[in-house]
């Protein structure tokens, strides 16, 4: 008897840190990444410039 | 009116958001609610749909949805065109050089005011130069006017920039080149990408990767063994997702000279240009042929890395490693019609790292990739 309610209770934590898992990435909108690509077209710096 | 684009990139999506020109990678649940609120659907019934799909408790739902929806909103502000104003200026009668290119059968006069536009133009065109003509197609002037550079077309203003942003009026004149050698406006280029192109005279490959990694040096490895030069630092493809040539100079490394010498002796006698804030010398390398008819399809993005250690090591990389490399690096058009082709085009390469020190077997893997042979 005494078994089966720590295997009851043992599933419902790894459900609950599963769920817990789920959830938190859910709100905070998944990991994501941004990229914003150059605004100008522009070529590499340092053509010779001053002083070549 | 939409104002997203959503691809799927391996299993999350990029979302690109019209309004600032940004691409983000989500988790495809998050794509496909933004693809909702952009379809106009209301808040509540996209949170009856998670609901409903994620057997989640309803307050979880709502805050996903809120923030999803401010994440929507807060790319899509409009961001503020700068106000550009124009300091009034009066155009030079005197230069300190005015020279004459050849570049795809147009002749380009360009007018120095002294030697600093001179230096930042000139080097990479000097093998494009000819004698002084009478006629010509198209003249470029640029000069000072208040500590800001200025650059005309054909006495048309086209753009004034700090000294500190010369590298983008260089991209902003090369842009210029494009548009009139090609007779192609700014609205049919899909992206320049800060890469070197070679092509087998059927298709090409971008080879990308931080300043140092020895592009320019592979370029002109490659050139010296059978492939063509199509452009260095600044590749330009159009809307039909074709490479372009672009003619200016490969700019090497001291430290590549060497490396170099035996395919270019020439190197050995060209002039060398000292960077003194970025501490670095190069000399110029004039492409060995220049064929500006090409259209060329890409075969691959290759980023490509120098390292003494490793004599070859190539293998393909995932897509969401290649495209963040790849977009902070790029001008990629913002219209919205170009900015979807690049995605379809982006997500149908392939896309290898290569890392290597012996030569010879770099040259064999690029060719082994053109023949589908890796």
């Amino acid at each position: 008897m005494k078994k089966k309610t720590e295997d009851i209770t043992r599933k419902e934590a790894i459900k609950k840190i599963g769920k817990f898992g789920k959830y938190t990435a859910l709100t905070a909108i998944g990991t994501y990444l941004f990229l914003n690509p150059k605004t100008a077209q522009a070529r590499s710096p340092g053509a010779p410039g001053e002083g070549f | 009116m939409k104002k997203i684009v959503i691809k799927k990139i391996e299993h999350r999506s990029i979302v690109w958001f019209k309004n600032s020109n940004s691409y983000l990678i989500f988790e495809s649940l998050i794509a496909e609610i933004l693809s909702k609120i952009d379809a106009k659907i209301s808040l509540t019934k996209i949170e009856d749909w998670c609901f409903k799909k994620l057997e989640a408790p309803k307050e979880i739902i709502t805050e996903l949805i809120t923030n999803t929806f401010i994440v929507y909103k807060e790319n899509n502000r409009l961001t503020p065109k700068k106000q550009t104003t124009v300091d009034k200026f009066i155009t030079p009668t005197l230069f300190f050089s005015e020279k004459h290119y050849s570049i795809h059968n147009y002749i380009f006069k360009i007018q120095y005011q002294n030697e600093y536009h001179a230096s930042k133009i000139h080097p990479t065109f000097a093998h494009l130069e000819i004698n002084e003509s009478s006629s010509y197609n198209f003249m470029y002037t640029l000069f000072d006017n208040n500590q800001s550079l200025v650059f005309l077309k054909d006495t048309t203003f086209i753009g004034q920039w700090n000294k500190s942003d010369s590298h983008v009026f260089e991209g902003k004149l090369s842009m210029q080149i494009l548009i009139d050698i090609y007779k192609k406006p700014e609205t049919d280029w899909m992206g320049i990408f800060h890469a070197s192109a070679i092509s087998n005279g059927k298709e090409s490959m971008l080879f990308l990767g931080d300043s140092g990694n020895g592009k320019s040096t592979s370029l002109a490895l490659l050139s010296a063994n059978g492939f063509d030069c199509i452009a260095d630092d600044f590749v330009p493809i159009d809307v039909k997702k074709n490479v372009h040539t672009y003619p200016a100079a490969i700019s090497i490394k001291k430290k590549s000279i060497s490396t170099l010498l035996p395919y270019y002796p020439e190197l050995k006698n060209s002039a060398e240009y000292h960077f003194k804030k970025l501490q670095k010398t190069v000399r110029f390398l004039p492409p060995k042929t220049i064929d500006y008819r090409k259209r060329l399809k890409c075969k691959a993005l290759v980023f490509i890395k120098y390292n003494p250690d490793i004599e070859i090591n190539t293998h393909l990389i995932s897509q969401i490693d290649a495209f963040q490399q790849l977009v902070p690096d790029s001008w990629i058009s913002p219209l919205e019609k170009n900015a979807t082709l690049f995605l379809d085009w982006f997500l149908d390469l392939p896309c290898y790292q290569l890392t290597y020190s012996n030569n010879e077997k770099m040259i064999d893997t690029v060719s082994k990739i053109f023949n589908n042979e890796l």
